[in-house]
């Protein structure tokens, strides 16, 4: 090797050897998970709320019967491919593959590994329509947590203008994003709400600067989805403004402006797969994080004190969904979504403000 | 030691050095001797010129005194005290200046801060430029030469340039002065104003290295002269008395003929005519500027000028490298103003590129390859304009090399193994092979050494013999004067004027390169 | 809608947003012109950028020292810079490809050491807000330029004095003059080397001071690729600067304002789509480099390892 290609190899050698997943192996003896996920473990989001999951589990069932692996900051999907792959050939009993994008190669190499179970979301194909019987979904029906993050923000803000900082306009973040907004404009038809997709899951700074320019706004309320809103809290904690989180609890990163956070419970997905495995199910179930299967939990504060009817209008919304007195239409067209509604439940929301 | 009477301080303040001497040079490169066993001396207030062809291991053993090389071995004395030299830094300390053929100006700067650049600042961290201007003015008139010491480098001309380089060196404080190829760039006029600055130079104690491969040059200018061959001293003369067939036979190794076998040749009709043809250079400025000239079939037509005038550019349009904004090119009764170089060839036009590392061979390719690069997809060469054809390819390259007397081991050697003479002869040989009815050839000899050169000359003179128009672009005047036929002169962008050779002299030719009209200047 | 823009408070946020936001691309930015003036381009900034953002941050989690948070960044920056000098300069390797190498690095070693270091996404104390007496009392402008944080002013304050270390001082000249002509710069007497090792440490330590801008200043957190190509933008503004610091600082004002404009427009709900929006700035860029030709400052050496000799 030349002595100009030398520091180069070195470099790419360290780069690769942090890039690579840190698989362990293990005898068989107990159930072993592996998971592959677009962004790291504590991201406070998406990723962090599958590895809590993973842990609790762990938790409850003993290191010695329940074992779990992952590769973080796949976001490049190719090398996620290869990761799921490696994973399948290892012999790990259920494969996750933690983020929509991977679909299409969970896909392909499903049929290659009949033995292994795979699961995948946020998304409900499970691929059964091409044959593939190895394969679960999951999803999380965010704009629940969303819609009654919105209830309580309509009420708590001051200014009737809340600030909503989203990364692209799709997906999970869009369906939390629409359900918030819903909320709010359900509680205060003349709120303002100004919603601004980013473009970017990454950048903090230009998450602050919407964050800034919604301050400066006359916005009081806060909320946001995807990895760069740590950005956002910063801005709002230097103004005191309030925040909801989504996905993972933030309340540690700002705890005297975080007013709830809509957290994800993976479990409740999980435990059913494990079932269906047992029993010789490999795949072909689509799973849904709701408020009503408790995959979808309002963890509100506990340092912050709410006015006793916000509390109130929150748990009322929450009981509303859950019994299906009111009904959360997703357009599909992607124009946001509408509330449709079974039994009076408009009143008790008018009597608490 | 105070010869010629000269004082012990120079003009510049600084101290003289009274002899230097080189002793038992050896450099060695990778498959190269550059220098072996090599003595070479100079004392104040002399000459000592450094004759030698093209890679006899001048700039060599002159870089190793600028400390830019190491030498293997050997030692350098500076008035009897033992000088190491690991650096050009330590040179200049030393009191020693050099003058790089491509001149070491940084053209974004100016005058003041390329002589600046280095050097100690009386008010160090920041620059001192007023006092460093200051000085310039001052040893400008010391020397009787002009500056604007705020001006940007890349607006001066190439003469004026050189006066930097040599101002930059006597600010630093150079007692000895080591002068590479000055001349190469230079109108016979800013030679002759060149030839006036050193001889001030070596009155007032300043000891001058003198590198060039001109003969009439050196004899002018020196005291003493060494000639260098294949890295080895031939011998150590006195200017007085040498003559140019002696240094001639010196630097080569047997005689050489300066005079060419010369038919005279009936012209024919106009081959190759160029109308009012404009361009831009790389930075977009304006390059040509409505140029027109005709040449006919056995025909010379000699291209002079200094560098930077425009040959390049004019060149490179007439051979469909870079668009014409404007005007014509004719050959014979054919339009091709900005045709490809295929359709060119085709139509019995061939090139000879000044780079011919850059443009005229492919470096990594073997000898036969470069010589079918543009018939690879034609027979012999190929077979069904798909799959190359080895044996064709290599009788014709072996034709080649014996023809023209190419000095290679075999025709799958690496081209870029060749010495630059034998590159040349083998471009010559590949586009002389398809005998075109135009020729343009530029810079044809440069950096060649005298025997490929009195060969390549003779080539041409015989390609004029068949009826070949030949467009010859140089800037060696000596060149030009040899071989042409009619003289053109280019100075930025436009032709000066043509006049024939039986008419021209180097005065006139001289005036011309720096813009003087024709007419004006005969 | 459009008129919903033009009122004060708007103006102002922008202008403000702006000059936050071209905060981390001065410090890259002047610290990448300083190497690309002596002929090093290192497309490594947005690595270090990552590298001095976590030093910083866990520097100033663990000691609550803002100083001491500064000094680890600028010391991670200048052996980060010192291995891409060693790299681009000694070894002479390709400099485009070490660039994206010492990226990579970054990228994953920030990433790494900040998963060892925190268990979870935490916020540190940053430099707080300074009001410039009397100045900051000024309407409209003082609200926009002099109520930011420390590392905003320095910034700012790099721009003039890089221009007067570039053009008014001999190691500005030597910086220059390796950049257009190391030949003739080694025959002056000036070690190329070392002149560009010293240019690309700074640079090291400048882009490392970017990161730290982010972490410790504008953002006080500090997250996986939080630079989010920042650092290549800053490559891409030397070169929309031509070279010199004066078109720098236009470049990121330029880049940041209308980045800060887009945002506006969207949260005063006129209704651009996201995705062209955000295109905006980058589009902006590369117009600007499309249509800049080349110009005297450009280092005519830039990209090109010195050897001695011919």
């Amino acid at each position: 090797m030349s002595k100009k290609h030398l520091p180069l190899f070195v470099v790419v050698m360290l780069v690769v050897a942090l890039a690579v997943p840190v698989a362990q192996a293990q005898d068989g003896e107990p159930f072993r998970v592996a998971v592959v996920m677009p962004s790291t473990v504590n991201d406070l989001a998406f990723s962090q709320s599958m590895y809590d999951a993973l842990a609790a589990i762990q938790e409850e069932r003993g290191e010695e019967n329940f074992e779990f692996v992952y590769s973080e900051n796949m976001f490049i999907v190719d090398d996620a491919a290869t990761a799921l792959r490696d994973y399948a050939s290892e012999g790990y009993d259920l494969v996750i593959a933690h983020g929509s994008q991977y679909g299409a190669s969970l896909a392909e190499l499903a049929p290659d590994f009949p033995d292994t179970a795979f699961a995948w979301g946020t998304d409900i194909n499970t691929y059964t329509d091409e044959g593939i019987t190895n394969i679960f979904a999951y999803e999380a029906r965010s704009e629940e947590g969303g819609f009654v993050q919105g209830v309580m923000g309509a009420m708590l803000s001051e200014s009737g203008v809340i600030g909503i900082v989203g990364p692209i306009e799709a997906g999970d973040a869009k369906l939390y994003v629409d359900g918030y907004k819903a909320g709010v404009l359900y509680t205060n038809p003349d709120a303002e709400v100004i919603v601004n997709y980013i473009q970017s899951f990454s950048d903090l700074a230009l998450a602050a600067a919407a964050a800034e320019a919604m301050l400066e706004s006359d916005a009081d309320v806060l909320t946001g989805t995807a990895q760069m809103v740590p950005g956002a809290i910063g801005q709002a904690q230097e103004v005191g403004a309030l925040w909801f989180g989504t996905q993972s609890s933030q309340t540690s990163l700002a705890p005297e402006i975080v007013v709830a956070n809509q957290v994800y419970d993976w479990t409740v997905v999980l435990e059913p797969i494990f079932e269906n495995m047992a029993n010789g199910v490999m795949g072909g179930e689509a799973y849904a994080l709701t408020l009503e299967n408790g995959g979808l939990v309002i963890d509100f504060n506990p340092d912050l004190e709410l006015p006793e009817e916000v509390m109130a209008a929150a748990e009322e919304a929450i009981d509303a969904i859950v019994s299906g007195e009111l009904v959360l239409v997703v357009d599909e067209t992607g124009a946001g979504i509408t509330v449709e509604e079974g039994e009076p439940m408009a009143e008790a929301t008018e009597e608490a403000e | 030691m105070t010869s010629n009477g000269a004082p012990h301080t120079l003009p510049t303040g600084h101290a003289r050095i009274d002899h230097m001497e080189m002793k038992g040079i050896v450099k060695r490169f990778p498959g190269v001797l550059a220098a072996n066993q090599v003595d070479f001396d100079v004392r104040t207030g002399e000459v000592h010129a450094l004759l030698g062809e093209n890679g006899a291991g001048k700039s060599t053993l002159m870089k190793i005194l600028y400390g830019m090389y190491q030498p293997d071995a050997g030692q350098i004395t500076i008035d009897g005290k033992v000088a190491s030299i690991h650096s050009p830094a330590d040179a200049i300390r030393q009191g020693i200046g050099m003058i790089h053929q491509h001149f070491m100006l940084v053209p974004s700067l100016t005058v003041a801060e390329n002589v600046a650049l280095g050097m100690p600042s009386s008010r160090a961290p920041m620059l001192d430029l007023d006092v460093v201007s200051e000085r310039i003015v001052q040893l400008a008139k010391t020397y009787g030469l002009q500056v604007d010491p705020e001006c940007p480098v890349w607006q001066l001309a190439v003469g004026e340039q050189q006066r930097i380089e040599i101002i930059k060196a006597l600010y630093r404080g150079a007692a000895l002065l080591i002068l590479d190829e000055p001349t190469a760039v230079l109108t016979p006029q800013e030679v002759d104003d060149l030839f006036v600055t050193l001889r001030q130079m070596t009155a007032d104690g300043h000891a001058l290295i003198f590198i060039s491969h001109k003969l009439h040059e050196v004899l002018n200018i020196s005291d003493r002269i060494t000639v260098l061959r294949d890295g080895c001293v031939v011998g150590s003369v006195p200017a007085q008395g040498a003559t140019k067939s002696g240094l001639a036979r010196m630097m080569v190794g047997r005689d050489v003929v300066f005079q060419y076998k010369r038919d005279e040749v009936q012209t024919g009709d106009v081959l190759l005519r160029v109308e009012d043809l404009t361009a831009q250079s790389d930075r977009g400025t304006p390059a040509l500027r409505a140029v027109s000239f005709d040449v006919h079939a056995g025909e010379i037509l000699g291209l002079a000028g200094v560098s930077g005038n425009g040959q390049r550019e004019l060149a490179q349009v007439i051979f469909g490298l870079r668009s014409a904004t404007g005007g014509k090119v004719w050959l014979g009764s054919q339009d091709v103003t900005n045709k490809e170089p295929d359709t060119l060839n085709a139509l019995g036009m061939s090139y000879i590129p000044e780079e011919r590392m850059l443009d005229g061979v492919i470096t990594d390719f073997t000898v036969a390859e470069n010589v079918i690069l543009q018939e690879h997809g034609q027979a012999p060469c190929s077979r069904g304009r798909l799959f190359l054809n080895p044996r064709a390819i290599l009788q014709r390259s072996s034709e080649l090399i014996r023809a023209f007397d190419i000095k290679t081991p075999n025709a799958n050697t690496p081209i870029k193994s060749l010495s630059g003479g034998n590159i040349q002869k083998l471009i010559l040989a590949r586009e002389l092979r398809r005998k075109p009815r135009v020729l343009i050839a530029a810079q044809p000899t440069r950096g060649v050494d005298i025997g490929a050169t009195e060969y390549i000359h003779q080539c041409l003179l015989d390609q004029r013999a068949q009826g070949t128009a030949t467009l010859l672009i140089s800037e060696d005047l000596d060149e030009i004067m040899a071989l042409s036929d009619r003289i053109a002169v280019l100075y930025e962008g436009t032709v000066v004027g043509i006049v024939d050779r039986k008419d021209a002299n180097v005065e006139q030719l001289g005036l011309m390169m720096a813009g003087v009209r024709a007419d004006a200047a005969s | 809608m459009i008129g919903d823009l033009l009122n004060a408070t708007v103006l102002i946020g922008i202008a403000s947003s702006g000059i936050q936001l071209a905060t981390p691309y001065l410090y890259a930015s002047i610290g990448e012109m300083f190497g690309q003036r002596s002929g090093v381009l290192n497309l490594g900034v947005e690595g270090m950028m990552l590298m001095g953002a976590f030093t910083a941050f866990y520097t100033v989690h663990n000691t609550g020292s803002l100083v001491l948070g500064v000094l680890a960044a600028l010391m991670i920056g200048a052996l980060m810079g010192l291995a891409m000098a060693v790299i681009s300069v000694t070894l002479q390797a390709e400099q485009g490809i070490s660039g994206i190498g010492i990226y990579l690095f970054g990228l994953g070693m920030s990433d790494l050491l900040f998963q060892k270091s925190f268990s979870q996404i935490v916020t540190v104390r940053g430099f707080p807000t300074i009001r410039i007496p009397l100045l900051s009392e000024i309407p409209v402008i003082g609200e926009v330029f002099f109520e930011h944080n420390l590392l905003v002013y320095v910034a700012f304050a790099l721009v003039p004095l890089a221009w007067f270390v570039l053009n008014k001082t001999t190691l500005g000249l030597k910086i220059r003059a390796v950049g257009q002509n190391p030949q003739a710069a080694d025959t002056m007497g000036i070690s190329v080397a070392r002149v560009r090792y010293f240019t690309v440490t700074l640079g090291g330590m400048l882009a490392s001071m970017a990161g730290a801008s982010l972490s410790i200043a504008l953002l006080n957190v500090f997250q996986q690729n939080m630079t989010a190509g920042q650092g290549f933008i800053a490559v891409a503004l030397v070169y929309f600067g031509s070279w010199r610091p004066g078109g720098v600082l236009i470049g990121a004002l330029l880049f940041s304002t209308v980045n800060a404009l887009q945002l506006w427009v969207r949260t005063k709900g006129i209704d651009i789509p996201a995705e062209y929006a955000s295109m905006a700035p980058y589009l902006l860029t590369i117009l600007a480099l499309v249509f800049a030709s080349k110009r005297v400052d450009q280092p005519a050496a830039l990209s090109k390892p010195f050897e001695r000799g011919d």
